[in-house]
C-alpha cells in the first residue's frame, strides 16, 4: 500500500524560481554551441522553469545560425535572441538583455569563458538564496594586467563598500534589478552600479582555468578601454582629485611667480626674467588644458546621460522553439 | 443539389454571411468541419473588441476599428462586457512606441485616451505611461447563440458540421463540392471563411494561395484576484503582454508577445511537426483543432505569468484556470507597421469564389461588400 503511494508521487525537487540566464554573444561561433547546451542541462536539471536569453551583439560569424540550430535540439520555448542593431559593446547588450528577462533571478554571463565547473552555478544561486541580492563568481587569479591596474585605481578612489575584482558571471534577485533601475535611468558599467545598490552583495571565489582565457579582439579592446574611462569618472573621485591637485599646484606656481616678479622689479632685474616668464606661461596654460581636458570629458558624459534617451537599440526580438 | 451560396466555415464571418443572405431569402449552405459552430478563431482570442488602440504603428488599421467598433458595439450589446477598466500602457524598455507617441497616436486617430499614473498598476520603473481607454470584450457563447436562434428562423439556410470536404471542381457556371461522405452540392456563390484553414480550402479548388504564416497560439485563461477583478491590462508596444476579461465569463485571457504563439510555419500550406504525433488528426491539408489535438504543446502559463508579474503590482493577481489553443494566419506583409487588415480576395467570378481573412471581430462588416447581389 505504501509502496504504491510512493511511486505515484512524482519526484520533483526542482527550483520552482523562475529562472533567466542572459548571454553575451559576440562573434562567438566556436563555443557557443557547447555553452548553451551546458547551461541548458544545469537549468532543466534544477529548474523548473527558465529561459536563456542570447544577446547577438551584432556579430559578424555564424553565431546567430548556431544559436537557432541549437535551439532547434532543445524543447520547449526556452531560447530567445536578442539582435543588438549595430555592435554596443557588453554593457548595453547585457541591459538590454536584463530587461527583457522575466526571471525571479537572472544570470548574468559576460562571456563563454568556462573555466570552472558546472556545479558553481548552482553553488552561486543557493548562495542568492541565503540572503544575497548579488552573487558574484570571480576567479582566484587574474591574468590581465590593464584590469588589475584598472581595479586598484577604481577601488583606491571610489568609496564603495563593495571593492570591484574580476568576475566571470553572477546572478541577481529581480528586486536588486528593480532596485538599480530605480537608481539610474542609464546604467553605463553594471559592477559599479550594483556595487553601490546598498543591497547585500556576495562573491565566491574559485580556482579558475587560466588556459581557457578569450582573447580580445581590436574593437572589444577599445570598447573596454573607454568603458574603463567612463567609470573611473563617474563612480570614483580621481579625475577631480587630480585637476583639484593640478589646479592647487599651478595656484603654488603663480603665487611663487608673483613674488619672483616683485622681487625682480624691486631689483630692477626686469629683462633677466623673460625667459623664465615664458615658461610659467606656458607651463600654466598647459595645466589650464589639462583641466580642460577633465571638464569636458565631465560634460560629454552629462550630455550622454541625460539626452540620449535611447538607452541601447535593438533590431528585433525572437523567441526559439523546437 | 444547388444553393443560391455556400460558406465554408461556421465562425463567426462565415454564420454573418449566412444571415445577411438567409435574410434576403436566399437558400444558404453552411459547411462546417466541427461539430458546433463558433469552436476555433471567433472563440479562441482575446475576446477584444478593438477600437485602434493596438496600431499604433498602423493609422490604417486604427481609424477603421474605431469606425467600426461603434456599430458593432451598438448592433451586437447583448455579448458585449463593458463595465470594466481598460489600461494599455508603454512599456520603458523595449517598446516601439512611447508614452508621447502613443497620447499623439490617440488624438490623430481621435480616440478617448485619458493618462493615468503607471504605479498605480505597475511595478516602479516598468512602464513610462498609462493611459484609461474604452475597449471592451465580447462573449463569443452568447454572439454563437444569437447567429443560431436569428438562424434557426431562416427555414432557407441549412449548417451541416461535422462535414469533410473532397473535392472542389469548377463547372461552367457552378462550383460543384463533392464530400467524402459521397454528397454533392453545388453553388454560383462559394464563400471561403475559414481562416486557418484558408489556404488548405484554396488548395482544393486550384487557386493560388495567401501569403501567410501560422501561429500555434496559446490564450491562458484565469481567476482575476483582488482589484484585477475589473480592470484589463494591455503592455505595449512591443514583447509584452495583455491580461483583458474573456467575454462574461467572469475570467480573464492573458496572452503574451513572445509566448502566445508556440509554434510557427512559414509555408503555404501549415506544417507542423506536432502533426505527427496528432495520429492523422491534423494534416497540412487538414488542421484539426488545436484545442482538441492529443499533440498540443505544453502550456506557457510559467512564462506568461512570470512576465505580467515582473511588470503588474502585487495587488493586482491572478490565478491559472485553463488554457485554449488555436491556429492564427499572419499575412505577410503586415509585420512591420503590425496592421491586421482585412482581404478579401473574389479569385473567380461566374461562378464566384470568395475569400475572406481577418483577424479582427469587428470588421466583419467589411463583407457586406461582398455579399451585395448584382
Amino acid at each position: 500500500m505504501i509502496e504504491t503511494q510512493m511511486n505515484s508521487v512524482e519526484i520533483n525537487d526542482k527550483e520552482k524560481n523562475f529562472v533567466s540566464a542572459v548571454i553575451y554573444v559576440y562573434n562567438d561561433e566556436e563555443r557557443i554551441q557547447e555553452f548553451l547546451l551546458k547551461i541548458n542541462s544545469v537549468l532543466s536539471k534544477n529548474f523548473e522553469n527558465y529561459q536563456i536569453i542570447c544577446v547577438n551583439d551584432a556579430s559578424d560569424d555564424k553565431s546567430f545560425e548556431v544559436i537557432r540550430a541549437v535551439a532547434k535540439t532543445i524543447t520547449g520555448t526556452v531560447i530567445n535572441v536578442i539582435k543588438m542593431s549595430f555592435y554596443q559593446g557588453v554593457e548595453l547588450s547585457m541591459n538590454a538583455g536584463i530587461d527583457i528577462s522575466i526571471g525571479d533571478f537572472v544570470f548574468e554571463f559576460d562571456n563563454m569563458v568556462m573555466d570552472y565547473d558546472l556545479n558553481l552555478i548552482m553553488e552561486v544561486y543557493y548562495q542568492s538564496l541565503t540572503g544575497f541580492d548579488i552573487v558574484n563568481a570571480a576567479p582566484k587569479k587574474c591574468e590581465r594586467k590593464t584590469s588589475r591596474l584598472f581595479y586598484k585605481v577604481f577601488n583606491r578612489y571610489s568609496h564603495s563598500p563593495h571593492p570591484l575584482r574580476t568576475e566571470n558571471f553572477r546572478v541577481l534577485s529581480r528586486r536588486a534589478i528593480n532596485r538599480v533601475h530605480s537608481m539610474s535611468k542609464t546604467i553605463p558599467y553594471r559592477k559599479a552600479v550594483y556595487a553601490n545598490c546598498g543591497l547585500k552583495i556576495d562573491t565566491i571565489e574559485y580556482d579558475n582555468d587560466l588556459s581557457c582565457t578569450k582573447a580580445y579582439n581590436k574593437e572589444t579592446k577599445h570598447q573596454r578601454k573607454e568603458m574603463a574611462a567612463d567609470s573611473l569618472i563617474l563612480f570614483t573621485n580621481v579625475a577631480y582629485k587630480m585637476s583639484l591637485w593640478a589646479a592647487v599646484f599651478m595656484m603654488a606656481a603663480t603665487f611663487v611667480i608673483g613674488i619672483y616678479t616683485l622681487v625682480s622689479y624691486v631689483t630692477d632685474q626686469v629683462i633677466s626674467g623673460y625667459t623664465s616668464m615664458m615658461l610659467v606661461l606656458v607651463f600654466g596654460f598647459f595645466g589650464v588644458f589639462a583641466i580642460f581636458a577633465v571638464v569636458i570629458k565631465y560634460l560629454s558624459m552629462l550630455i550622454d546621460l541625460v539626452f540620449s534617451k535611447q538607452k541601447y537599440t535593438i533590431e528585433s526580438v525572437e523567441t526559439m522553439s523546437e | 443539389m444547388t444553393w443560391d451560396k455556400i460558406i465554408i466555415g461556421a465562425g463567426l464571418y462565415g454564420l454573418y454571411a449566412a444571415k445577411a443572405c438567409g435574410e434576403r431569402g436566399e437558400r444558404v449552405l453552411v459547411l462546417e468541419w466541427e461539430e458546433a459552430p463558433f469552436k476555433r478563431a471567433t472563440y479562441i482570442n482575446q475576446a477584444r473588441v478593438h477600437m485602434g488602440y493596438h496600431y499604433p504603428r498602423s493609422y490604417a488599421t486604427a481609424i477603421k476599428s474605431a469606425h467600426y467598433f461603434n456599430r458593432f458595439v451598438k448592433d451586437y450589446d447583448f455579448c458585449i462586457h463593458s463595465e470594466f477598466e481598460q489600461v494599455y500602457a508603454t512599456s520603458d524598455s523595449f517598446s516601439w512606441t512611447n508614452r508621447e507617441q502613443f497620447t499623439q497616436f490617440c488624438e490623430a486617430a481621435e480616440i478617448p485616451c485619458e493618462e493615468l499614473y503607471p504605479e498605480k498598476y505597475f511595478k516602479k520603473g516598468l512602464c513610462d505611461g498609462a493611459f484609461a481607454t474604452r475597449e471592451y470584450t465580447y462573449d463569443a457563447a452568447i454572439l454563437g447563440q444569437f447567429f443560431m436562434d436569428s438562424l434557426e428562423k431562416c427555414s432557407n439556410v441549412e449548417i451541416k458540421y461535422g462535414v469533410r470536404i473532397k473535392e472542389i471542381v469548377k463547372q461552367s457556371d457552378v462550383y460543384e463540392i463533392i464530400l467524402e461522405n459521397g454528397d454533392t452540392v453545388q453553388t454560383g456563390f462559394l464563400l471561403n471563411a475559414t481562416y486557418g484553414s484558408m489556404n488548405q480550402i484554396l488548395n482544393l479548388a486550384g487557386f493560388e494561395p495567401f501569403k501567410i504564416k501560422y501561429e500555434l497560439c496559446e490564450i491562458i485563461l484565469c481567476k482575476p484576484l483582488n482589484k484585477l477583478l475589473n480592470v484589463g491590462i494591455t503592455v505595449m508596444d512591443g514583447p509584452f503582454f495583455s491580461i483583458m476579461p474573456f467575454g462574461k465569463t467572469g475570467q480573464h485571457s492573458l496572452t503574451a508577445v513572445t509566448f502566445t504563439p508556440h509554434v510557427s510555419s512559414f509555408d503555404s500550406l501549415p506544417v507542423f511537426h506536432c502533426q505527427q504525433r496528432s495520429g492523422g488528426y491534423c494534416t497540412p491539408q487538414q488542421l484539426g483543432n488545436c484545442n482538441d489535438c492529443p499533440a498540443k504543446p505544453e502550456s506557457a502559463w510559467p512564462y506568461m505569468s512570470s512576465m505580467a508579474r515582473k511588470y503588474l503590482r502585487e495587488d493586482y493577481g491572478f490565478a491559472y484556470t485553463g488554457s485554449l489553443f488555436s491556429m492564427k494566419p499572419i499575412l505577410k506583409a503586415s509585420e512591420v507597421d503590425d496592421s491586421r487588415p482585412t482581404v478579401i480576395r473574389k479569385v473567380s467570378e461566374k461562378p464566384t469564389f470568395v475569400s475572406v481573412l481577418s483577424g479582427k471581430i469587428n470588421t466583419v462588416y467589411d463583407l457586406d461588400e461582398v455579399l451585395k447581389n448584382d
